[in-house]
């Protein structure tokens, strides 16, 4: 398969890539390519500028004077998952970093890449030369083939690195030419499928702000895929417990579940019930329970939504259990 | 559009040889090793990221050549298949491949002895778990992976902690 032809800019900075891409508002965006490169083969776009993001250095994770943890968006995942600063102080991101594909795809694709990455669906990620002709919602037609009465395109955000940097309340910076705002990473995904992302076209994410632990913390990624690697999820959990001082009582929990919709959720009631209680098994039973009723997962990629429901109590329960184990080593 | 004819000029480090050569900067690097240069090496499988034959090494990183746009490689140094060994003197992971029969239709092979290499300097001693998570990013439909995870064993054995690289 050849990639279409195209005109490559190489700009040398974040102010020139989004100068570029305010001069062709339908450029396409490459930091690692492992992205929008199948997409391009498959035609599923086929920009007529392609905007490359591997000129711009970047530097390794620092922290901030408040405390808050400053990563670049062009790290690769494999640089994220190596970074002792991401290891000692959002240990979900550099565990969830690893979880993404092959080697050799964490080696190219970068965080913001995986951040920003294209909701998918069977039938939409493919060449549609001989089948599925006729253009579904995220092609601009007007059909779903995954689901037919669906009057909108249920494709699924799958995202590794989300989920755990969302229950880290993790800002993002996003530049634009002669604006630039900070916004909640949560707030990066407008839940359509179809435009996945609240950013204009001639904006990129700059930087990637975690803030400081407020004190004791246990935190945990799960991911469940058929194969393991190189494989997208079939869905993941991340949770993030803040405690109090005693270590035993959870102050404020955060969990985030990723893969089972068109943007990744925020479970609050099950937040909600950790919330003043004691950590024990029984209760991450309970709280299991509630996060599996709370989120109505879009059966997808051969899952039925029953299986994915059962996936999601297994999850829970097993990020609820590694955070707590974090919590008990961290003496 | 008339700039859609842009053609660059590259040069390339490729197993410590210099390559002169134009590209369109819709040329992947597969296709450029494959093409132009007579580098069969780097196989084209999937074309899409998914299988891993068309491994290369770039500044010593395992990476996916059909999926990196040639334009991006210059000034880096790059190792395909035919850059470790010589005829007669392969090296200790080729070696290994080929004693324990870890190569059979020979399509992932490539990529799998990159992928190995690379792990190896990395991590001179493996365990079984991190062997398998360097590898995971590459299909073989013949062996059943089994005999590659023993030639990477014997390879680890052979170079004894030492180094098992070029």
């Amino acid at each position: 398969m050849h990639l279409p032809k195209f005109t490559y800019l190489n700009p040398t900075s974040m102010e020139e890539a989004v100068a570029f891409l305010k001069e062709h508002p339908n450029a396409g965006l490459m930091a690692g390519g492992t992205d929008i490169l199948p997409r391009m083969k498959n035609r599923l776009d086929v920009p007529e500028v392609l905007v490359g993001l591997q000129g711009i250095p970047w530097e390794v994770p620092s922290v901030r004077p408040d405390g808050s943890l400053a990563i670049n968006p062009l790290m690769t995942l494999d640089a994220v998952n190596r970074a002792p600063l991401i290891r000692e102080r959002a240990p979900v991101l550099s565990d969830a970093a690893l979880m993404v594909a092959s080697s050799e795809i964490r080696n190219m694709g970068t965080l913001g890449g995986n951040l920003c990455q294209q909701t998918r669906c069977l039938y939409y990620n493919q060449r549609h030369s001989f089948q599925f002709m006729e253009p579904c919602y995220k092609r601009d037609g007007d059909r779903c083939y995954f689901i037919p009465k669906g009057r909108k395109c249920w494709a699924v955000f799958m995202s590794d690195t989300a989920p755990g940097l969302i229950s880290l309340s993790t800002e993002i910076r996003v530049v634009g030419l002669e604006k630039m705002r900070t916004i909640p990473l949560e707030e990066l995904y407008t839940g359509d499928a179809k435009k996945p992302f609240a950013l204009d076209p001639d904006e990129m994410v700059s930087e990637i702000i975690v803030p400081e632990a407020p004190g004791s913390r246990g935190e945990a990624f799960f991911k469940f895929s058929l194969r393991g690697g190189v494989e997208f999820a079939a869905l993941n959990v991340a949770a993030v417990l803040d405690m109090k001082e005693d270590r035993k009582t959870c102050a404020q929990a955060r969990i985030t579940v990723g893969a089972l919709s068109s943007s990744p959720r925020r479970a609050l009631k099950g937040e909600a019930a950790l919330v003043e209680q004691e950590l024990s098994r029984d209760l991450f039973f309970e709280v299991a329970d509630i996060v599996a009723k709370e989120i109505t997962p879009i059966p997808h990629h051969g899952f039925s939504a029953a299986y994915l429901t059962e996936c999601l109590r297994v999850g829970t329960m097993r990020v609820l259990e590694s955070a707590t184990e974090r919590i008990r080593r961290k003496k | 559009m008339e700039t859609k004819k842009q053609k660059l000029l590259l040069e390339l480090s490729i197993n410590d040889e210099s390559y002169e050569l134009a590209v369109g900067p819709q040329e992947t690097l597969v296709e450029v090793l494959r093409n132009h240069l007579g580098l069969t090496g780097a196989k084209e499988g999937c074309d899409t990221g998914e299988c891993g034959s068309c491994t290369v090494l770039i500044d010593g990183k395992p990476v996916l050549s059909c999926l990196t746009l040639a334009l991006n490689c210059q000034n880096k140094k790059i190792v395909t298949i035919e850059g470790l060994g010589k005829e007669g003197a392969m090296t200790i992971v080729q070696n290994a491949f080929l004693e324990k029969g870890a190569v059979q239709c020979g399509f992932c092979t490539p990529g799998m002895v990159l992928a190995t290499t690379a792990l190896l300097e990395e991590m001179p001693a493996p365990s079984d778990r991190e062997t398998k998570k360097a590898l995971e990013g590459h299909l073989c439909r013949c062996t059943g992976y089994n005999k590659i995870l023993e030639a990477v064993g014997l390879a680890v054995a052979r170079s004894s902690g030492g180094s098992a690289g070029t």
